[in-house]
């Protein structure tokens, strides 16, 4: 046993800070006791943690996890990029079971959390619309794989660089993302081409709308197709980000300022 | 009603013997006693399925019934339960004529409906003015202000003030200048909200117009009060326009003050 014990504590020798994962309260109070920074990271702060990061989603892939969650943790200045911190959480099942090593300055910019607490629009707009993406990815239009495209924020300019491809069902209504019934009629207008522009608050401005940015320059991963196209270059012309599902491969990728960010599968959520 | 019940002890002699009568006296005390079982069993039951029990959930009042032993909802059914055994023993003591029944049946009939609402509107104003506290604090979580915190203490005392007052009344007690100071209470409130909210007021009024109407909608390039840009976003208080990388925020009754130009090229 010693062996093992030798090699945990040079393992969890000279860390910075520890970034627990949905602890429990137990679990939470112990690290807190210790002078080393603990930050909490999980979908809701259950133990009134003074250092939280906010989960969007669900991640299941936990290197998704940690990306997001150190990331987040030096968005908010908790950390240092030059800290070594260890990381508990549960890969397999809600209890802890992994611990990982990991530097801080390996994530600092993927651009996962800036895209959903630095953008224009509101997170939770963002979140309630990678949500629809994801559901919609996961189930498609009656079984059949649909894509779509969601403009999110900077909805005037937006507006003023596409034209209508048909009339405007959102017309004189007044839908918010994350209204339960939304879900529903986002899915059906998906059977149609075009993009949805949603503005900062939430509100759905319009659909069917065709994006008429200059793409010049724009360089996203090759293979992708119009769709993946007009989003990097309505987020590079404006201030919006794009929530993109593919409809050839199935995967929902965001983008912001002309670069891809995220990228993740349906399926994992 | 009252006068019919007077000559139930005559009727009943009438019918049986003197004895009978106080059998009858011991039947109504058993018929009261299960009755005040059923409505224990049916009130309680009513308020779970109510959903009270977990409305009441986080209460000072609940919290202090927990404390020794009771709930808020069991404090309700007994006190139901309570006055239907009352009932019975007054009925039976009536028909059993153990007491000057004259006096004690009018002195109770009119008494006991009282002074149960009174105990009603205490419970109740209890509950409901904590709950309101928890709702309203719960709203304003997001606001870390520590002089925000007085609201919901207000909102508490309000409602406690107005339930002492209703018990009070149906007590029997002078209210007149505690009613007077809630009239001043409430004027004040209404008037200084008022004053405090005209200009929020205003601009709602004038947001619901736009919204419902939409004169103009995002995306639209429009001039309002000499600032000109795109529409961002409309909401029920303000106009969201954004040129050249500032956004003005205009209050609506601003913009139905000063009218639209709306640009077409």
């Amino acid at each position: 046993m010693t062996a093992v014990g030798n090699f945990l504590e040079e393992f969890a020798d000279d860390i910075g800070g520890v970034c627990l994962f949905s602890p429990s309260s137990s679990m939470y109070n112990t690290f807190a006791e210790a002078d080393a920074p603990v930050v909490v990271i999980g979908t809701e702060n259950e133990v009134d943690a003074d250092v939280f990061v906010e989960l969007p989603l669900e991640f299941r892939d936990p290197t998704e996890r940690i990306r997001f969650g150190v990331e987040g943790a030096l968005g908010q200045d908790a950390i240092e990029e030059e800290m070594t911190l260890l990381c508990i959480l549960g890969s397999f099942s809600d209890d802890a079971d992994t611990v990982m090593r990991v530097r801080a300055g390996a994530f600092a910019d993927s651009g996962v959390y800036d895209l959903f607490m630095d953008s224009r629009p509101d997170p939770s707009v963002v979140r309630d619309v990678l949500e629809v993406a994801v559901e919609l990815g996961k189930k498609g239009q009656k079984g059949k794989p649909v894509g779509a495209l969601f403009v999110v924020g900077d909805a005037g300019k937006v507006m003023n660089k596409s034209r209508p491809l048909s009339y405007n069902p959102f017309e004189k209504s007044h839908v918010h993302v994350g209204d339960p019934i939304v879900n529903v009629m986002l899915k059906e207008f998906s059977r149609l081409d075009g993009a949805f522009v949603i503005s900062d608050s939430g509100k759905i401005v319009s659909a069917y709308r065709y994006l008429e940015p200059s793409a010049e320059g724009v360089d996203i991963p090759k293979g992708l197709g119009a769709r993946h196209m007009a989003a990097g270059a309505i987020t590079r012309d404006t201030n919006a980000i794009a929530l993109v599902l593919s409809e050839s491969d199935g995967l929902v990728r965001a983008f912001k300022s002309g670069e891809l960010i995220l990228e993740l599968d349906p399926e994992d959520y | 009603m009252v006068l019919e019940q007077f000559d139930l002890p005559t009727l009943i002699r009438s019918l049986f013997s003197e004895r009978g009568a106080v059998a009858v006296a011991v039947l109504v005390l058993v018929i009261g006693a299960i009755a005040g079982y059923l409505v224990w069993r049916g009130t309680k039951r009513f308020l779970c399925r109510q959903g009270i029990d977990d409305a009441v959930e986080g209460t000072l009042f609940e919290h202090t019934a927990n404390n020794v032993g009771l709930s808020t909802v069991g404090i309700l059914s007994q006190l139901a339960a309570l006055a239907v055994y009352l009932l019975s023993v007054i009925v039976a003591l009536n028909i059993a004529r153990l007491v000057d029944t004259e006096f004690f049946w009018i002195r109770f009939t009119t008494l006991l409906p009282r002074l149960f609402v009174a105990a009603l509107a205490v419970i109740l104003g209890l509950v409901v003015g904590d709950k309101a506290k928890l709702v309203v604090s719960d709203r304003l979580k997001s606001v870390k202000l520590p002089e925000v915190s007085i609201i919901p203490e207000i909102v508490k005392y309000s409602i406690f003030y107005i339930a002492a007052l209703i018990a009070l009344g149906q007590l029997g007690v002078t209210t007149a200048a505690l009613l007077v100071l809630l009239a001043v209470y409430t004027f004040g409130l209404v008037f200084l909200g008022g004053l405090a909210f005209k200009d929020l007021l205003a601009a709602g009024a004038a947001g619901i117009y736009l919204l419902l109407s939409q004169p103009y909608g995002i995306g639209d390039e429009v001039e309002i009060d000499g600032t000109r840009g795109i529409v961002q976003e409309i909401n029920v208080f303000v106009t969201h326009v954004e040129s050249d990388d500032v956004e003005h925020i205009i209050p609506n009754q601003r913009v139905l003050k000063r009218g639209i130009v709306r640009i077409r090229e």
